[in-house]
Order: structure tokens, then sequence, then C-alpha cells
């Protein structure tokens, strides 16, 4: 019999942390891309702004792994 | 209608925000000797394009004038195309509107005292509604009905109160009379669109507010100084002030001279006149208790810029700014243009 509390845990870890991160990079996105159309010049600090929340989706992800793992 | 995306504009609105002059570069221009070395100091900023484009066919004052206008327009222009179509909208029309109020009222006074063409236009800002080719149409008419009427003949909403006041200033021959009917009629409905407690209407109506409270100090002041009845005061009074009701306003007007209504201010947020020099109440200059007043409007809409940074309060913010660097380089040029000394220039300027 297998035990769905597992995988259904991991997969709210991993779903949650994309949830959240696509919502802060929503919102950073859309700030980040009215800063680039005015200076230019921060483009590449922009890049990184935006790329800050995706490690909550890759926290997420470890936690989910390491569930799985915990499965086995 | 859409909700808008304050992210993005705001983001925006900050990066131009960095691009008005700041201390150091309104130095630079105070700095220069004359109305060419203005110009080529202004090359070095964000003027350049407005200033190569105006100088293609203007000179001197006139390049800087129509540079600066052009820049101010299509700062206005530009936000406006940012919230097209949202709820915003209606919040950066209110304050275009200003504009329109302001170039309508220049047209009229310039009709009525037969100034020429080219001259109003000179003095006319095309960053509301009316885009300058309305505007040189109004200003082709002949008098005051001629434009009221093309007004209305373009169902444009101020010929109303224009149309309905006529007769009074025909008979008259008062221009205030107008005056009154289009501000009265600019700020019911500015007041009428931001009802509610939504925080941008918050924003909105706070500044609308503050302005009939500074419109109707200087109509006051106006009243003080002409010698005009009390009880007339009532009739070119605004309703819907912040601090000042109609009651405290017939008020300063009754005390018959302009010192004692400005001690009567006490414990308002108009108190700060109470420090204008004594020789303006004696001479009864009220040109330096109206920059005062204009000072606090610019220094409250600019304010506006630490408020939620996801509301209406950073467009009000930076309309405010714009219009104080748009108003200082101004005033720069003119009195390089007048050689008027550097500590006559700075007192001149409206707030550094």
């Amino acid at each position: 019999m297998v035990d769905w509390g597992i995988p259904i845990g991991a997969g709210i870890a991993f779903g949650m942390g994309a949830i959240g991160t696509g919502m802060a990079q929503m919102k950073i996105g859309s700030a980040g891309a009215g800063t680039v159309a005015e200076r230019p010049e921060t483009f590449g600090l922009m890049v990184v702004l935006v790329a800050i929340p995706e490690t909550l989706v890759i926290l997420g992800f470890v936690v989910s792994a390491m569930i799985m793992i915990m499965l086995e | 209608m859409i909700r808008v995306d304050y992210g993005y504009m705001n983001a925006r609105i900050r990066g131009m925000k960095g691009r008005l002059l700041n201390r150091d570069a309104l130095e630079r221009l105070i700095n220069k000797p004359d109305v060419e070395g203005v110009m080529v100091e202004l090359q070095r900023t964000s003027y350049r394009e407005e200033i190569e484009k105006a100088s293609v066919r203007f000179s001197g004052m006139s390049c800087i004038e129509t540079a600066v206008r052009n820049d101010f327009t299509s700062a206005f222009r530009k936000i406006l195309g940012h919230v097209h179509g949202e709820d915003a909208e209606k919040y950066i029309r209110i304050l275009l509107n200003r504009w329109d109020v302001q170039n309508i009222k220049t047209i009229l006074r310039g009709k009525n005292i037969h100034a020429p063409a080219p001259e109003i236009m000179d003095c006319l800002v095309p960053a509301g509604e009316l885009d300058e080719v309305t505007l040189a149409e109004l200003v082709k008419q002949p008098d005051v009905k001629s434009v009221i009427d093309l007004l209305a003949t373009w169902r444009i909403p101020y010929a109303q109160p224009l149309t309905r006041s006529f007769k009074e200033y025909f008979e008259r021959q008062d221009l205030p009379v107008l005056e009154y009917a289009l501000d009265r009629f600019s700020f019911d409905h500015a007041l009428e669109m931001v009802k509610g407690d939504a925080y941008d209407n918050q924003i909105l109506r706070l500044m609308i507010m503050a302005e009939i409270d500074v419109t109707n100090l200087k109509t006051v002041l106006k009243l003080i100084r002409d010698r005009a009845p009390a009880d007339e005061a009532g009739q070119y009074l605004l309703k819907g002030g912040i601090s000042l009701d109609l009651a405290k306003l017939q008020s300063l007007v009754r005390t018959g001279s302009i010192e004692a209504a400005v001690k009567q201010l006490k414990g308002t947020p108009y108190e700060f006149l109470g420090k204008v020099p004594a020789e303006v109440f004696i001479q009864e200059k009220i040109s330096v208790i109206e920059k005062e007043l204009d000072k606090y409007l610019i220094k409250k809409g600019v304010s506006q810029f630490f408020k939620d940074p996801l509301s209406i309060a950073l467009a009000v913010g930076y309309l405010w700014a714009k219009y104080n660097e748009v108003t200082n380089i101004r005033i720069i040029a003119r009195c390089k243009t007048a050689d008027i000394s550097e500590k006559e220039l700075r007192e001149e300027l409206l707030y550094v």
C-alpha cells in the first residue's frame, strides 16, 4: 500500500515554492521592466533581482526531494 | 477598466524622476553668465533632445521656453500613455485638467486685453487634454466671446461654466467672473471624480482640497487689496477647501488688512505666511505671499513621493516635481535675459 501522504507533501513543498516565486517575479519583473525601459544601464542588476526569488523554488525542490528520498 | 500595474508605472516614474535636475545642476545653471550658457548647460541634461529640436527654429530665450514647454508636455503625455484604459487614467486626467484650465484662463486674459496671438501662445503650456493645435485655434479667435463659442462648438466641457457666466462678465467687464466660474467647475468636477475611500482617491482629494485653499487665499488677498466689500467675497470663494471653510475665509476678508488676515491664519497649515517680511504687508505686495503659497503647494505635491509606492502618489509627486523644475529653469533663463543679479534670481526661484 502506497503512502500518498509523502508524495502529496513533496508536491505541496515544491508547488507552493513555485507559486511564491511566480508571485515575487511577477512584481519584480514588471517593476524591473519599467526601470530598464527608463534606464537601460540597470539591465544587469534587474536580471539579478528577478533571479533572486528563484531561491524559493530551489528550496522547495530540495525539501520535496528530501521527502521523496524518505519515501524510498 | 483594468487595475493599473503600479509596479511597472511607478518604476518608470522613478526612472524619470532620476533624470530631474538636482540641486547641483540648478546651481550650474544659475552660475552661467547668459542665456546661451544656460542653453549649453541644458544640453548636458535630459533636455538635450528638446533643446536641439527647438534650436532649429528658435534661439536664446525662445529656444529654452519652447524646449522646456515641449519636455513638460511630453512628460505628461508619457505618463498618460502608461495608464491608458486603466483605472488610474482618471487621476492623471484630473492632474492634466489643471493645465487646460490654466491655458483657457491665459487665452481669456489675453483676449480681454487684446494681446497679440503669438504673445498669448508663448504663455501657454499644452500639457493638458487640449493640445497645441486646439489651443492655437482658440488663440486665433478675435475676442472672449468667440473663444467661448468655439469651446462650445467643440463640446469641450469648460464651455458650460463660461457660457453661463458670460452675460455677467459682459455687463461688468470683469474677467474674474469667468475665471471663478471656470475654477469652480473644474474643482467641483475633480472632487466628484475622486469620491470614495480608496487610497488613490484620498491622495488626489487632499491635493485638490489644498489647491482650493490656496486659490481661495489668493482671492482673499486680492479682495482685501482692492478694498472689496466683505459681503461680496462669497461669490468669488470656492467651496471644498481642506483647512479654510467659507465662514473662515469671509472673516479674513472682513479684517480689511492683509497683515490682520495673515495673523488670523494661526493654527492652520498656512500660518507660515506670518514669517513674510513686514514691508510686504505695509506695501501690500501680495505677489510675495502668492509665491509662498505656490511654494507650499509644490512642497506638498512633491512630498507625495514618500507615500505608498504602489499608488498614484508617485505620479502626483513626479508631476509636481517636474512643474517645479520647469518653473525654475524658466525663472533662471528669464533672469539671465533681464540681467538680474544672482541674489535676486535665488529669491525668485520657486523651490530648489
